[in-house]
């Protein structure tokens, strides 16, 4: 192989790296428009929460119950109040100073490996 | 009688087979084996790799020796060394690379993977110089390809394409990845001003998970579709990568990231280490290859700081162009490297996270930059 070819190579092979990248990035670009465009149309805006005597609670009303959104997976409340107890015993936090996010129930994979 | 039984035990031994090539490399897998358990470079494979060497080189125990009949059985060696001559070990091992990878840097600032193909100039200048140098097309491709810092994809290559070069590529590949805390500052001080050095970087945007989810997929068809030979590399990072973002199968996720990961990599070490025989290993050529592979690393590391100057320029200083030279793919020392060097430049600077973008864009780089040699040459 002559130097001239090798170098025709090498540019050729540096150009098809920089083209295929530049194409993974107009990829991931479009996704991340779509997928965007797909989470902020199914967030369909959600109607004040109303208390058992029929009054709105407003954000600034939540803030004075918690001071985050917690998220249940598969846990029910009174299992996610236990969690939070046992947590803020062992921790020594009180209870008032801790945040959740989310208690989640992990399962193992039953599933047969033949 | 004693005496003849004596000589005949001698003479059968590998002692008497022994000569001062085998004495040579006996003494380079104690030396790669200092510098794996002393100097801890890249001891989980250089420490495979050093203990092949020194078992491919004690005389008579014929470990890489094809069976020549039905009824011969061959070396252990020889049968796990099919895993690397079929390309299947690289592939696994991106698998387990792939399920330990998080592409949410990418994905958050995708201008990343630019800074990945600029740090790919190495593999096209090592190239140039490997021919001129009087190699074939073939064995320069498997040493520009140390360029790519990516052991696993050098190793893919050079057994397609130069198979008697793989020990010399293999080990040179290994040892200048964990040489890069050496290599790469003085090029990162010497190529961007001080002013540069110190940028600090705006926080990455947060990726969602169907984001992280669809990236492998969409990856993976584009790529594999335009370049159907870097299939088992890309396929099987990409696959690992949806085990670890689908969240749906974490014993998978687990076993590729752990245990197979670390099977297939005793397997790809020593084997890889045992081809390298003294009458394959001992010649100019190999003296030739390490000193190419350094050329390589240096231009690949110079490659992705020059477009993270010009990523800096377009982006009117916001980026740092420290992050370039985590595009060569060594994952997660080069990253590690840049944050360094950031931080010693201005204490308050966690270049981090946003050079792990550039660092993953450089493993897909030297996966995509090896399909294209393979396409070219194999």
């Amino acid at each position: 192989m002559t130097v001239f070819e090798s170098l025709t190579v090498a540019l050729f092979c540096i150009a098809m790296v920089f083209a295929l990248l530049a194409c993974v990035f107009g990829l991931i670009k479009l996704l991340s428009f779509i997928i965007r465009r797909i989470t902020r149309k199914s967030r369909i805006p959600q109607p004040e929460p109303m208390t058992a005597d029929g009054v709105t609670v407003s954000e600034g009303d939540k803030e004075d119950f918690s001071s985050g959104t917690l998220r249940l997976k598969n846990v029910d409340e009174p299992t996610a109040a236990m969690i939070m107890a046992i947590v803020s015993d062992e921790s020594g936090i009180p209870l008032s100073e801790l945040c959740f996010k989310s208690i989640k129930l992990i399962q193992s994979e039953k599933q047969n490996i033949n | 009688m004693f005496i003849d039984s004596l000589k005949t035990i001698w003479e059968s031994s590998g002692f008497a087979a022994l000569t001062w090539q085998h004495a040579v490399m006996l003494i380079v897998a104690c030396i790669l084996v200092y510098l794996a358990i002393v100097k801890k470079f890249e001891p989980l494979l250089l420490l495979p790799i050093a203990f092949g060497v020194l078992l491919a080189n004690l005389p008579l125990t014929d470990l890489m020796e094809a069976p020549l009949t039905s009824s011969d059985s061959g070396g252990l060696l020889y049968y796990l060394y099919l895993g690397v001559k079929k390309g299947i070990y690289p592939s696994l091992i991106f698998l387990g690379i792939g399920a330990m990878t998080d592409f949410g840097p990418l994905i958050a600032r995708p201008i990343s993977l630019f800074m990945g193909a600029g740090a790919q100039l190495g593999i096209a200048i090592a190239f140039v110089i490997a021919t001129i140098l009087g190699f074939t097309p073939e064995a320069a491709a498997s040493i520009g390809i140390i360029g790519g810092a990516d052991g696993p994809t050098a190793i893919f290559l050079t057994s397609k394409l130069a198979p008697d070069l793989l020990p010399a590529i293999a080990i040179a590949a290994y040892s200048y990845m964990a040489l890069i805390p050496l290599i790469q500052p003085p090029l990162m001080r010497m190529i961007t001003t001080k002013k540069e050095r110190e940028i600090k970087m705006e926080q990455l945007r947060e990726v969602s998970k169907l984001e992280k989810i669809c990236f492998p997929i969409v990856v993976t068809i584009f790529c594999v579709l335009l370049l159907p030979s870097v299939a088992p590399l890309i396929g099987m990072l990409m696959l690992g990568n949806l085990f670890k973002e689908s969240g749906v199968v974490e014993r998978l996720s687990s076993t590729v990231q752990n245990a197979l990961i670390n099977i297939v990599t005793i397997f790809l070490g020593v084997t890889v280490g045992a081809t390298a025989v003294a009458e394959n290993f001992l010649r100019p050529e190999t003296l030739k290859i390490i000193a190419l592979g350094l050329a390589a690393f240096m231009f690949s590391t110079i490659g992705g700081l020059l477009i993270g100057k010009l990523m800096c320029w377009l982006s009117g200083g916001k980026i740092n162009p420290l992050i370039g030279s985590a595009g060569v793919s060594a994952v997660p020392m080069a990253a590690r490297v840049s944050q360094i060097e950031g931080q010693k430049a201005n204490p308050a600077n966690f270049l981090l996270m946003h050079a792990m973008g550039p660092n993953v864009a450089g493993v897909i780089g030297s996966a995509i930059a090896a399909g294209i040699l393979l396409s070219l040459f194999g």
